[in-house]
């Protein structure tokens, strides 16, 4: 008797959505960091590898000002120009704002793109240091990123992707508050608001 | 002596040459076009948007402001014409969407809102946009969401604004158009009446008066063969009691646009020439003209002073679309005879609008249709309304006839003395000398193909107005006589 | 012996009860086809075998769903993760108000969708996968030659309210599949995947500052006007975004019965 009971509270409990337990840890953290709203992309659990393979979470980057940008290490047309553009944006900070700013670049091709080949093309881009990262996650979780930056892309053959080219900004709090969409657009805007965004720093 | 004269002649000669030089350059500096790019702005307003047939406020001589236009799309279903519905997707809740107002140099805040009901995601082009898309670019939106661009109006002028999203042939042809004036500095010269029209031709998988809900009609559209062409988005916009108005001596501007999507217009309206047309909705100012082109996605501003009081008709005058696909308003202007420019006894030509019932000479066929029993308030109801599409023409709104030419209807000897006969003239027509109340009238009325239930509807109707003595007429009492 | 049959009876109802949570689903077989957009070339792409629910996700299936996940309740909900509309039409957090318990479940956005389905051990449809079910009618696997199919879609966009309608009362299409037009709109696991500016006659060419790739992913059917307002619908829409007209249904590589 009371070990069918036991039984049937057994599979009863098993019967609820296994991801109770995730969610559980998303409102634990809410009580933690009263600091982040409810735009921030620090509310997103996934984790991410760097080119060094570090396992890190978003989270880890707050207090920066970030400025991202979705490519694939194999992209021949407008990567490079986005790299550039990203070149070109961190040559016109300021010291000061630098200490403040972290520009990283996120894959859209997890698979081909290991640690290890994002770190390879660190190296040759000369991006291996700070204030650069590269970031990398599954399939899944770069969809679901992708999606929070309004960043459009589909792979149309196994070596290439096409994609939507921008560049965000977020400030300390992870809050979206800057885009730019194009290649080789003037950047301006797109500094002052880091700028902007360096100098609220505590 | 004779050298000071000299001198004399010489100082005149040279101070005239003078005055006329800085005569010629004065004329040059109004030739150079001005800059409106470089007008500031200053100060904010919330745009007044009207529904058609009406305008907003003239900007008078107000300075370039910030401007903030607030627009909302519906889709929503309407009425087509009797019987016949719709599903319109609007600018503002009207078809066409609503009139916007704007000084050269205004800075546009636009505000799109896609209304949280309906099911597709819309944007809007607006031709007096200098910028990619004409906003259509930034202004995409999804339902129960909005979007904010802004834009400087540059060049003064009427322009069409419509929704460009796929496909844009479909958005604009359920009635996504309307129009945006940029007036001037200083304004367009007053004038007494100004009025909003816009054609549009509509595609429907059922043909012209078909009943129901009418679904839109793809391969119509990409066909070009509308089965509405219309005025302000329904057959009788501007008739039956929406009449656009005027007094006797009034001027009166029309602000015409054609949101197509295929068709151009011809708009002519009858009985009236046109003192002004900016035609094409721009600077060049053609005079006396009688009929102007409006290409699809175009517009014009015409203006005239209405000197004789009448009906005058407004008409796309490629004239199958006046008459029998509903692109027909009209200006109603009252006030005193001018006998000198129009002697007003005879109407000049016969004007027969066929509306939508097929006519024939006397004595054909018509069809069967089953007939359902009716209160007499409502046959007179519907009477009414088949008295408005089908006899007022000839024999006008109040039964009055026009002497010479169509006998009257109201308190008349002849209908009141035989019911029968009067149901047979409907059914088989009518030529030859009759007296009615009398006066003499020689003519052809056409047979009507009405079925039993419309001619007895429209009959009990006759009958009980303008004095008439009141006879009910049956579907029976008209199949007797078939 | 009385009271284990009691305990037994209701371990059962507890089945049952279960049951009605998960949703049929039915299996597509792998096949192949041209999408409207997404190709680089008009050559067929193969879509592997999978799995799609049969109905649209409900209200009452929904309810479960946020009672059971207190973060996706309507007051809880981060604007991050779905806008301002979220859940408009419930009442609040566990009553979707006047709304029918077997109507589809809108104003639900991409993140809310992907997890309700994550929970289930499912996931959202691709696009392809969607655009696959979706071109069948009652009889054929492809349709979308025939006028009548297209007739009837696109006259779908032109009624309003039928998120008000019960699921399963559009025809029901080869592969058992009822829904896909006629009642919802519907997420899919990779609606950014398209590139539509939103100036729509301008999409035709090359924008490669815009989009790297993206000129060549265009629309191969001009005449599918149907399927366009599909592609212009998810053009318009952002992860966050709800709509009363939005709704989702889940798919899986396999098959997810009761365990």
């Amino acid at each position: 008797m009371k070990k069918i009971i036991l039984l049937c509270s057994l599979f009863l409990a098993l019967q609820s959505c296994k991801n109770a337990k995730e969610n559980s840890e998303l409102n634990n953290d809410n009580n933690d960091n009263n600091e982040i709203t409810d735009v921030s992309i620090y509310n997103l659990p996934s984790k991410w590898t760097t080119q060094n393979g570090q396992d890190i979470e978003l989270k880890s980057l707050k207090g920066n000002v970030l400025v991202m940008v979705m490519i694939y290490t194999s992209c021949k047309a407008a990567c490079p120009k986005l790299v550039a553009d990203m070149r070109d944006i961190e040559s016109k900070l300021d010291k000061k704002s630098r200490e403040k700013v972290k520009l990283i670049l996120v894959s859209i091709d997890p698979v081909t793109d290991t640690p290890k080949r994002l770190k390879s093309f660190a190296i040759e881009n000369k991006m291996n240091q700070d204030p650069w990262i590269f970031l990398r996650s599954t399939e899944d979780n770069t969809r679901e990123f992708a999606a929070l930056l309004a960043v459009n892309y589909k792979q149309i053959s196994p070596m290439d992707f096409s994609h939507s080219n921008i560049i965000s900004v977020f400030n300390t709090q992870g809050e979206l508050v800057y885009q730019q969409e194009g290649l080789g657009v003037n950047n301006d805007k797109t500094i002052n608001k880091i700028k902007e965004e360096a100098q609220k720093t505590k | 002596m004779k050298t000071k004269h000299e001198i004399e002649f010489k100082m005149k000669t040279f101070f005239c040459l003078v005055f006329a030089a800085t005569l010629l350059s004065s004329c040059k500096k109004n030739e150079q076009a001005v800059n409106y790019a470089k007008i500031t702005a200053a100060g904010q307003m919330n745009a007044e948007l009207t529904a058609p047939p009406m305008v907003p406020k003239p900007i008078g001589d107000r300075k370039a402001m910030k401007l903030k236009v607030s627009m909302e799309i519906k889709e929503q279903e309407g009425t087509m014409t009797d019987g016949v519905t719709y599903t319109y997707w609007t600018f503002g809740g009207s078809v066409p969407g609503s009139f916007i107002r704007t000084r050269v140099g205004d800075e546009v805040e636009f505000h799109l809102k896609n209304h949280p009901d309906n099911k597709l995601p819309h944007n809007i082009d607006l031709h007096a946009v200098t910028g990619p898309g004409g906003g259509a670019t930034s202004s995409l939106v999804a339902p129960g969401h909005e979007k904010v661009f802004s834009f400087k109006v540059i060049n003064p002028g009427l322009y069409v604004y419509h929704c460009a999203t796929a496909p844009v042939g479909m958005h604009i042809a359920n009635g996504m158009y309307g129009l945006i004036l940029v007036e001037p500095e200083g304004g367009l010269p007053p004038v007494d009446k100004e009025y909003y029209v816009m054609q549009g031709d509509f595609y429907t998988q059922g043909e012209y008066g078909a009943k129901g809900l009418q679904p839109f009609d793809m391969n119509k559209a990409v066909k070009e063969t509308p089965d509405y062409v219309v005025f302000n988005g329904k057959v009788g916009s501007l008739t039956n009691g929406n009449e656009l108005t005027a007094k006797v001596g009034e001027t009166v501007r029309l602000f015409v646009g054609n949101g197509g999507p295929n068709l151009v217009s011809s708009f002519h309206v009858i009985g009236e020439i046109f003192d002004n047309v900016h035609l094409e909705g721009g600077a060049l100012i053609n005079k006396n003209v009688q009929t102007t082109l409006i290409p699809a996605g175009g517009a014009a501003i015409v203006d005239f002073k209405v000197e004789t009081p009448g009906n005058f008709i407004l008409v796309d005058h490629s004239i199958f679309r006046a008459f029998n696909k509903g692109a027909l308003g009209i200006l109603k202007v009252e006030g005193p005879e001018n006998k000198n420019i129009y002697s007003g006894t005879i109407q000049d030509g016969i004007y027969l609008p066929e509306g939508g019932t097929i006519q024939k000479m006397p004595n054909t066929e018509t069809t069967k249709t089953a007939t359902p029993k009716r209160t007499l308030a409502d046959k007179i109801k519907i009477g009414k309304e088949i008295y408005g599409t089908t006899c007022f023409a000839c024999h006008q709104s109040e039964g009055q006839g026009i002497p010479n030419t169509f006998p009257p209807l109201a308190k008349s000897d002849f209908l009141n003395a035989d019911a029968k006969r009067a149901v047979k003239t409907i059914l088989k027509g009518l030529s030859g000398e009759v007296i009615v109340n009398g006066k003499k009238f020689n003519n052809i009325m056409p047979a009507q193909n009405l079925s039993d239930d419309e001619i007895a509807n429209v009959m009990t109707y006759i009958y009980n107005s303008w004095g008439n003595n009141k006879t009910e007429i049956t579907p029976e009492m008209v199949k007797e006589q078939r | 012996m009385q009271k284990c049959i009691f305990i037994i009876i209701l371990f059962l109802a507890q089945i049952d009860f279960i049951a009605a949570q998960e949703s049929k689903m039915v299996p597509i077989q792998e096949g192949s086809f041209v999408p409207l957009y997404g190709t680089t070339s008009k050559k067929p792409i193969v879509v592997k075998s999978f799995f799609i629910d049969v109905y649209p996700v409900t209200n009452e299936q929904y309810l479960s769903f946020v009672k059971k996940n207190p973060a996706f309740r309507k007051s809880k909900m981060k604007e991050i993760f779905a806008d301002k509309s979220y859940l408009a039409y419930w009442k609040n957090d566990a009553d979707f108000g006047n709304a029918n318990p077997k109507s589809p479940a809108t104003n639900i956005s991409w993140y809310s969708a992907r997890k309700y389905c994550e929970c289930q051990g499912k996931r959202l449809p691709t696009m392809d996968e969607w655009e696959y079910v979706a071109m069948a009618d009652e009889k054929k696997i492809d349709a979308r030659t025939k006028s009548a199919f297209n007739s009837y879609i696109l006259s779908w966009y032109e009624k309003s309210k039928t998120y008000k309608n019960l699921v399963g009362k559009t025809f029901k299409n080869y592969w058992g599949v009822y829904d896909m037009h006629g009642l919802v709109w519907e997420w899919t696991g990779d609606f950014n995947s398209i590139f539509l500016s939103g100036e729509s006659r301008k999409d035709k060419t090359e924008d490669r500052n815009l989009f790297c790739g993206g000129a060549s992913v265009n629309a191969t059917d001009l005449m599918d006007y149907a399927a366009f307002m599909r592609y212009a619908f998810r053009g318009s829409l952002k992860a966050q975004y709800t709509t009363r007209n939005l709704g989702f249904r889940c798919a899986s590589s396999t098959n997810i019965t009761i365990k």
